[in-house]
């Protein structure tokens, strides 16, 4: 998937106004991303809301307070989402021992018709099987799914090779095939 | 087939992101390898998974918790700048101070414990002590115990201090009219010179000319003081009229009669030297009236005629030339 040029000239524009300090701009950066950046960082940290939205702040305030170094040689998004990754990294090695808090993110099943429920369920097992990946497996996984990031983009957002951006996705998907085997009917019937 | 899996290319390969010629590789092993196919099948069934994960608003929290954030920040980054500011003020408020201390207008001073130089509006009281200030390039003043002066000027042009009470000697090596030194009494202005000057804080004193020359002015009178004369300071009074040291006693106790009520002038004219033509000159500006002013004419011209140039009836008009021409012959004498 190659970089979209049409996202590069909006982050451009969108980057000379942020770094003029516009408070609107600063607004429409934060509006254009808050989304992606805050389920990358919830579906990382298997639906604990309350760190998702405490990441969400800090990349955005990191973001807010040093987009005037931004050297501009990569597509603020590219920037924007290493530092997401990043600061994911951080919160995961200062927090305590995991305690699953499975299902709360994405809402009460009760009360939904068969088959909402059915996809809830779902998406909560998938949501479980993301956040046992290995940590660069799972952070790969998010960037690929929520930005769509190319795989020259993601390398550069994890720091990282395009080589082993392949690698880690495969050995992703094929971990998270593993561990979703019991449900592979779902999707089987979904086609 | 191609003998190496091509396990870690498949997500690149199902995600469409292999050039050309990888990518026909890859199908080309894929149309032989059964064990890559159903891996194949593994990463798509994953990718096809995470595709149900669903993409979650942020709460609108977060931006308060940010905006209140970045306010919190530009106050600290304000008061930060103001502290910065105040800051940077105070160190060019203290090395105006230090500058002013240092390499500001001011006088060095020698002997004085505690005091190594003095200001502009400073004053310096020697106490029991005494002090030399050193006036500039030009030249220096000791000042005696239990004087107090203060310095007004020190520029290039003008070095000017006060004589509030005590006793200072001067030596002055500029041309004239470059040092000042005002006591109560009037100023005395260096005409390039060595004196000194006493006086108390009314201004009752002498000046003493030890060589060159000094003038002592007050409300538009002059007296001009060669090396070997004084000339006594009175308060609140013109100068007194100069006289040399080595006068007789006679003639400085008719002086001083005159000084104090223009009485005595016979006497005074009849005690004259030669050399007391200084005296006299300076009466000759100073007599009660034209009668007192012949009498002293008569008396100078006893001691040498008039040069050259310069008229009987220009003398006792007091016209300044003349003074000046015959002042400056009779100099010779003194």
């Amino acid at each position: 998937m190659a970089p979209d040029p049409n996202r590069r000239e909006l982050d451009d524009a969108l980057l000379a106004a942020c770094r003029r300090g516009d408070r609107t701009a600063l607004g429409s950066l934060y509006q254009e991303h808050k989304d992606r950046v805050y389920s990358i960082a919830l579906h990382f940290f298997r639906g604990n809301a309350a760190l998702a939205s405490d990441v969400t702040q800090q990349v955005f305030l990191k973001v807010i307070t040093e987009i005037g170094q931004f050297r501009g040689d990569a597509v603020v998004s590219t920037w924007l989402y290493r530092m997401t990754v990043n600061v994911c990294i951080d919160a995961s090695r200062r927090r305590r021992p995991e305690v699953a808090i499975e299902g709360l993110s994405l809402g009460s099943r009760s009360g939904l018709p068969a088959g909402e429920q059915e996809g809830k369920e779902l998406a909560e097992r998938v949501q479980a099987a993301v956040a046992a990946l290995p940590e660069p497996f799972r952070l790969a996984v998010l960037l690929r799914h929520f930005e769509e990031l190319s795989y020259e983009e993601m390398a550069e957002a994890l720091d990282c090779s395009k080589g082993t951006v392949a690698s880690r996705l495969s050995r992703a998907h094929r971990l998270l095939a593993e561990a979703l085997a019991p449900v592979r009917g779902w999707f089987e019937k979904k086609e | 087939m191609e003998d190496t899996h091509i396990s870690e290319l498949l997500a690149a390969y199902a995600d469409g992101e292999l050039g050309v010629e990888e990518r026909a590789r890859a199908e080309a092993h894929l149309a032989e390898c059964s064990e890559c196919r159903t891996e194949l099948d593994a990463v798509r069934l994953g990718i096809e998974a995470v595709g149900v994960l669903p993409l979650v608003a942020a709460p609108d929290l977060i931006w308060k918790s940010i905006d209140a954030e970045l306010a919190r920040r530009q106050r600290r980054q304000f008061t930060t700048r103001a502290l910065a500011i105040a800051a940077g003020l105070l160190v060019v408020a203290a090395g105006v101070w230090q500058w002013q201390r240092t390499a500001g207008p001011h006088w060095e001073v020698a002997g004085l414990p505690g005091v190594e130089r003095v200001r502009a509006g400073e004053w310096m009281d020697t106490g029991s002590g005494a002090a030399r200030v050193t006036i500039g390039t030009i030249g220096a003043v000791d000042v005696r115990s239990n004087s107090r002066v203060r310095m007004l000027a020190a520029k290039a042009g003008e070095q000017r201090l006060t004589l509030d009470r005590g006793e200072i000697h001067a030596k002055i090596t500029a041309p004239p009219r470059l040092f000042f030194v005002e006591t109560g009494a009037g100023t005395a202005i260096d005409l390039g010179c060595e004196y000194d000057l006493a006086c108390d804080r009314e201004g009752n004193g002498y000046l003493r000319v030890l060589q060159g020359w000094v003038s002592y002015e007050r409300d538009g009178r002059e007296s001009l003081v060669p090396a070997g004369a004084s000339c006594r300071t009175r308060a609140g009074r013109v100068p007194d009229t100069p006289s040399f040291d080595d006068a007789t006693a006679a003639f400085k106790v008719a002086l001083e009669g005159f000084d104090a009520n223009g009485q005595r002038l016979e006497a005074l004219l009849s005690a004259a030297r030669s050399k007391d033509t200084l005296t006299l000159w300076h009466l000759l500006s100073r007599a009660a009236n034209d009668a007192d002013r012949l009498r002293v004419f008569t008396r100078m011209l006893s001691f040498g005629p008039l040069p050259s140039g310069v008229s009987r009836e220009a003398v006792l008009s007091l016209d300044k030339e003349a003074l000046r021409k015959w002042r400056e012959e009779l100099a010779w004498t003194w």
